[in-house]
């Protein structure tokens, strides 16, 4: 089988003794496993240590901040757990929704939101044995070459954010907080990733990611998640887009106040869809509001080959799931 | 031989026992199962998450322990399909319900399928239908059944585990069927 | 002819059926669901060494060196091998001895091993793989099956011509005259890309050598494997090891799926062997997940051109086909896969005239081979499409169409073929009914469709790998005076249920329940010679041996209850444990104690029975034996399919699988044969794709379970089997195989369904989402330009 690189494995007790661990060069975070593990066992990355979260207190619970009107999400909540909290479920269905597509019910059952949110990119030339890389010719930039096989010339890693709930959270304007030596820190999640995928958030490597806070609605909003894939199971998104409008009442006909959508595996960075003024002040029932919305996400969101399925054809699903993803908001009322 | 890393000993029940056993940091639960407890009915399919043979319980919540590092599973309850019928006499009812209805053919996946559904059945507080057991198993790759009649003993043994005998009408014989899509 | 099996079925069958057609536990399933059984690497020995494989990173490279000493002076490392320790080639097919345990000279394909260590741990024997340093020069990769005919370039070091493998021309009737006079003339070109097996358990083999004592100087080799055809296995070990067969016992434990992907031997058991001869310890290789896919064996891409002629009623006149084979870097079984596209196709229609040309080229990938339903499912895809465009064309029912050439019972195959029982009429009877399609074709909406595919295979063939004389299959059953049974048995269960199905015979002859019996099976030591679990053969074959054997001691129970109750033989019948007067049913006997009388009679109660293959069933042409089988089965299928027409998506929402299997032995296996057979077909028409990329060295583009996408509990559509049993005189109690044949008309069954949904031919494999959109909006633009009437009369959005 497999096997995994020899490494140590520490399991601080606390968030600081955690973030002290971390100090250690070339140590990396391990929480539900699901995503280093098999990038270790490909030899994408050798770390002499492995700092685990298995036994730190904390970071596991979901709770409302009545101070800042967020809902509070910890890093070590599992994908399940987001998928069937009450309050999530209350509050971001959509959230709820892309925690309980990811993967399979066991990957979902073990993997964590920290874990997603930090999830590796991915690329049909990346993700392979050390084996299948030298086969290749010796990988690429993100491994062991020095060269890109999805965009030939290119410098720039353009491995795709696979992450299913992080275009959900950067709709919903969710804020990510760190911890690190230098105490806490907290950022939008949207400037949380950088369009690198090679190193693709702006974590340093001394930094634990320790909550997920996502501002509860100030008012009537309708939200979605839309994932394709080949099966309906264990599979990583091959399109992904969010959708959050914010309405003047809780009717499916009332005025749009804003409009949020994000697409995720594109490039290493998930992409906010801009210019939707124009659909504000109309309704998602609107005639041609879905399809408007649909046109600019096609417009703006170009797949590239770096996971399977054609990238064309990828770019032109984006435009129907959009518009169908409206539709269902609006047939649902 | 590689340098050697320094082992840890990792304090588990499995099974309901308490099993002590010197583990290395970079060895996954299912290694430590398989090849130093010879708890062989955990399998090894797909060497990284994407089949579901090695699903084992870690505190009752079906996990792939291709993907669990052994050291996490300090202080926990792993239940591997050896424990399964621990309580119930020896066979649990779905592993009679798969033999029942012939839904193990080469068997290989069909530990790590127990262990799925039998958390699926045991959250339930009613028989389970079609599409809970689809869901519920979606991380679990068969090859042989075509699925078909593993749903079949699924539903029937949730049956038999949920029903009064007078009104267990044809649960242990017949399968509950969906309707046909077509009909 | 008191010695006939077949004359005794008849006989048999006229006892009461208590175990015969009912359904059973498996013999051997509870311990696997306990998780007690070992399999291959379930197994421990004491000082087992594991093994590593060394592999090609270049898809065609010559070997300049090898250098080991690295590897070697690794401490924990026990032994390295390379190619120039087994210079002796093997293959499958004694003809076509092409490939070597590890490569000698040249690698092949990216994959292909090299060299071998054996350590004292996995990581230890990573670490010297990695260590090892080999030198290639490396060669150009020829990927296309018509660019590699075309090239000088050698592929295989052993072919005799070029970079052609295997061709066939065979041409039966006046097929211009069939064509020229024909109606109407269907051409059509499809292309299978190619699928691999892709059993949970992944290939994993262990050897040990006994020495001294009673193993002797030489010592004994024992070969634990996770293969289906342990015999061919220990004739290929003994070769390439040049061992005598007598020194070395081959153990096939429990097996974790093969569906033809364990079918010849592979590199690592060669390996394991030697390396264990070499060491003197115990020695295991388990295949990566990865190396699985490259190991492969898998169905063959075949491009294919078709021409089928149709009188002005349906009836077919002649079929042209013409089929290039891509058969990847050895040959595998690749000759009898190029006889099998064309010899397989010719029922359950009569085909009037018939030509097939097929070549098989030899490329840098992965070698190709037998996949369940070997060399027949690509063409019978191709050929069954053909009838719905005919059917569409003429403005026949598809399932009529099929009808109205439907060969019968008792025919003979425009090559010669001799077909026995022959169900197929009921099948599409069942299916028809069963799916409301006279109702509901008609009525369907736009986007929803039913198709109809049949098919044909055979239950094992009448002549075996190796020509020789000697019984296909035998089996040895004895009795106990406990009342127990033991069978033994060369056969390999790969999870289909042979063992069951010895226990059912067993049992039905000799009043016996299941649990009072013990199968051993698939131990050269202890066991039968016996060919393998290939070709659908067992239940016919070893079935056949098997009941032999076990009438053999029913007659020797029943006549010794006789002549103590002092009637005729006939009165007695052995059930319910127990041998039972049937004209007073009162008196009884304890099976136990009819088994002692019997014993007294006859001293220790063991019977063989072995089976061998009529020999006048084939056709008399070069080739006329390939192909050629005791006994057919027959299939159909009705899929429902709903196709997206934005996205592509197809849908299947029910297959309906009728399947005459002759008999079915024991209901709940034969359908679980169905159902796995059209999930597996299911699989293939829409997702998987066994490919290299050319672009990239010619590397497998998704060699693991996460991209190479075998269907989930989500993706699997209802599976209805509906048992059809036209009861065959060559098959135990009439029993013919369900295992392959059920998977054929999956795939034409689906694309015919989407043509009746959106309108749209897809001629090449998988039915992807990219394709049929593209396809679809082929169609939109044409429905646009006026030259096609709206599908179903709607007119449709366009994109």
């Amino acid at each position: 089988m497999l096997r995994m690189p020899r490494f140590s494995v520490q399991t601080p007790a606390t968030i600081e003794e955690a973030v002290t661990a971390l100090q250690s060069p070339g140590a990396r975070v391990v929480a539900g496993g699901t995503d280093l593990l098999p990038n270790l066992k490909h030899r994408l990355e050798q770390p002499p240590v492995l700092v685990s979260l298995s036994r730190v207190e904390g970071m596991r619970a979901v709770a409302i901040d009545e101070a800042t009107k967020m809902l509070r999400i910890g890093a070590r909540v599992t994908l399940t757990g987001v998928s069937e909290d009450p309050l999530v479920r209350e509050h971001f269905g959509s959230l709820a929704q892309a925690a309980g597509l990811v993967a399979s019910p066991l990957i979902r059952n073990m993997a964590t939101l920290g874990g997603n949110i930090n999830l590796d990119t991915r690329c049909r030339y990346v993700n392979q044995t050390a084996f299948w890389r030298e086969a290749i010719g010796g990988g690429c930039i993100k491994s062991e070459g020095n060269v890109c096989h999805v965009v030939p010339g290119g410098r720039n890693c353009v491995a795709a954010m696979s992450s299913d709930c992080v275009p959900v959270l950067i709709g919903l304007g969710a804020h990510v907080v760190l911890v690190g030596p230098n105490g806490r820190r907290e950022l939008p999640i949207e400037d949380y990733y950088v369009a690198d995928g090679t190193r693709h958030t702006t974590r340093d490597d001394g930094e634990l990611s320790t909550e997920i806070l996502v501002p509860l609605p100030t008012g009537p909003r309708r939200c979605h998640y839309s994932k394709w894939t080949v099966r309906g199971s264990i599979d990583f998104p091959l399109i992904s887009v969010a959708l959050r409008f914010e309405l003047e009442r809780d009717r499916i006909d009332a005025p749009i106040t804003a409009a949020h959508v994000v697409a995720g595996v594109l490039g290493a960075r998930p992409r906010r869809v801009t210019r939707l003024d124009d659909i504000l002040g109309k309704a998602l029932s609107d005639q041609g509001v879905a399809s408007a919305v649909a046109e600019r996400v096609h417009k703006q969101c170009k797949p590239l080959e770096n996971v399977p399925y054609e990238a064309p054809y990828r770019r032109q699903m984006l435009r129907v799931h959009t518009r169908r993803a409206i539709e269902a908001l609006v047939a649902a009322g | 031989m590689s340098s050697p890393s320094p082992a840890s000993l990792l304090s588990v029940r499995i099974n309901g026992e308490p099993v002590q056993v010197a583990v290395q940091p970079h060895h996954t639960l299912l290694e430590v199962l398989r090849y130093q407890l010879d708890l062989i009915g955990s399998k090894q399919g797909c060497d990284k998450g994407d089949c579901g043979a090695c699903t084992v319980q870690i505190d009752g919540e079906p996990q792939l322990a291709c993907l669990t590092l052994a050291i996490h599973a300090e202080g926990r309850d792993v239940t591997t399909v050896e424990g399964l019928a621990t309580g119930h006499g020896g066979v649990h009812p779905l592993q009679d319900a798969f033999d029942r209805w012939d839904a193990a053919q080469c068997g290989f996946c069909t530990p790590g399928i127990l262990m799925s559904a039998e958390a699926l059945v045991r959250k339930t507080p009613r028989p389970v239908t079609d599409p809970e057991v689809r869901a519920a198993l979606a991380g679990n790759l068969c090859r042989c059944t075509g699925y078909t009649k593993i749903i079949d003993a699924v539903i029937d043994a949730s049956r038999l585990m949920h029903t009064d005998d007078e009104t267990a009408d044809g649960a242990g014989q017949a399968p509950t069927r969906p309707a046909a899509a077509a009909q | 002819m008191p010695d006939d099996p077949h004359h005794d079925a008849a006989e048999a069958a006229d006892h009461d059926n208590w175990q015969l057609g009912g359904t059973h536990r498996k013999v051997d399933a509870m311990e696997r669901m306990r998780g007690i059984t070992r399999y291959t690497d379930d197994l421990k020995l004491p000082g087992l060494l594991h093994g590593k494989i060394k592999r090609s990173p270049h898809a065609h490279a010559r070997i300049v060196s090898i250098d080991t000493s690295r590897a070697l002076a690794i401490a924990g490392v026990h032994a390295v091998v390379t190619g120039r320790d087994f210079p002796i080639p093997y293959g499958i097919i004694p003809w076509t001895p092409d490939e070597n345990a590890l490569a000698v000279d040249k690698a092949l394909y990216v994959g292909d091993g090299v060299a071998a260590v054996a350590a004292v741990d996995e990581e230890t024997a990573i670490e010297a793989v990695d260590a090892i340093e080999v030198e290639y020069e490396v060669l150009p990769g020829l990927f296309d099956p018509e660019e590699s005919l075309a090239s000088d370039l050698q592929i295989n070091p052993y072919s005799r011509k070029g970079n052609l493998s295997k061709k066939v021309e065979l041409e039966f009737g006046d097929v211009e005259g069939g064509l020229s006079g024909a109606h109407l003339v269907v051409e059509g070109e499809y292309f299978f890309e190619g699928t691999t097996h892709a059993a949970i358990e992944p290939h994993c083999a262990v050897a040990h050598v006994e020495r001294g004592g009673s193993a002797g100087d030489d010592g004994l080799l024992t070969v634990w494997s996770a293969t289906q055809v342990s015999h061919y296995l220990h004739r290929e070990l003994s070769k390439v090891l040049e061992v005598p067969a007598h020194r070395i016992r081959v153990i096939q434990p429990p097996l974790g799926g093969a569906f033809g992907g364990k079918s010849e031997p592979f590199d690592l058991e060669f390996c394991v062997a030697k390396l264990a001869m070499i060491t003197g310890r115990p020695v295991k290789i388990l295949y990566t997940r990865e190396e699985v896919f490259y190991s492969h064996r898998g169905r063959h891409p075949m491009l294919m051109k078709y021409r089928t002629g149709f009188s002005r009623d349906g009836k077919i006149t002649a079929v042209d086909a013409n089929t290039l084979i891509d058969g990847g870097a050895y040959s595998s079984f690749g000759l009898v896969t190029t006889y099998y596209s064309g010899q397989l196709l010719c029922s359950p229609y009569d085909f009037g005239s018939y030509r097939f040309h097929s070549r098989r080229a030899y490329t840098n990938k992965p070698a190709c081979g037998p996949k369940r339903g070997h060399g027949s499912v690509q063409p019978r895809f191709a050929i069954e499409v053909q009838l719905d465009k005919a059917a569409v064309a003429l403005g026949v029912d598809p399932i009529e169409l099929r009808r109205r050439n439907d060969m019968g019972e008792g025919a003979k195959t425009v090559n010669e073929f001799q077909i026995g029982s022959n169900g197929f009429l009921e099948c599409l009877r069942r299916v028809e009914e069963a799916s409301g399609w006279k109702e509901r074709r008609t009525t369907l909406p736009y986007g929803r469709g039913l198709g109809v595919a049949g098919s044909t295979y055979i239950s094992g063939t009448n002549y075996p790998i190796y020509p020789n004389a000697m019984p296909q299959a035998a089996v040895q059953v004895c009795l106990d005076r406990s009342g127990r049974a033991r069978v033994f048995s060369g056969a390999n269960d790969i999870g289909q249920g042979s063992n069951t199905m010895l226990a059912v015979i067993v049992g039905e002859e000799l009043g016996l329940p299941l649990e009072d019996i013990r199968v051993l099976s698939a131990d050269t030591d202890l066991c039968p010679v016996d060919l393998g679990a290939y070709s659908s053969r067992i239940t016919l074959m070893v079935g056949n041996a098997c009941l032999d054997a076990a009438h053999r001691l029913r007659r020797k129970v029943c006549g010794a209850v006789a002549k103590r109750w002092e009637v005729p033989v006939r009165r007695v019948t052995l059930v319910e444990r127990k041998a039972i007067d049937i004209e007073d049913p009162d008196r009884h006997i304890d099976i136990a104690e009819a088994f002692s009388w019997a014993e007294e009679d006859h001293g220790l109660l063991g019977e063989v029975g072995s089976y061998n293959t009529p020999k006048d069933r084939h056709g008399d042409y070069r080739g006329g034996t390939i192909g050629a089988s005791p006994a057919y089965s027959f299939t159909s299928h009705i899929a429902e399919v709903e196709v997206d027409e934005e996205t592509g998506v197809v849908t299947v929402g029910t297959i309906w699988v009728a399947h005459d299997c002759g008999r079915a032995l024991s209901r709940r296996i034969v359908e679980g044969q169905m159902e796995g057979s059209a999930y597996m077909g299911f699989a293939e028409a829409l997702m998987e794709q066994h490919i290299v990329d050319p672009d990239h060295g010619g590397v497998h583009p998704a060699p693991s379970l996460l991209d190479y996408r075998i269907p989930t509990f989500i993706d699997t559509p209802q599976l209805r089997s509906l048992i059809v049993e036209a009861p065959d005189e060559q098959g135990p109690y009439g029993a013919k195989e369900a295992g392959e044949g059920p998977l054929h008309p999956s795939i034409p069954a689906i694309a015919n369904a989407i043509y009746d949904a959106v309108g749209i031919r897809l001629d090449s494999l998988p039915f992807s989402p990219p394709r049929v959109l593209q396809a679809l909006e082929q169609r939109r633009a044409a429905e646009a330009a006026g030259e096609l009437a709206p599908h179903k009369g709607t007119a449709r959005r366009t994109a």
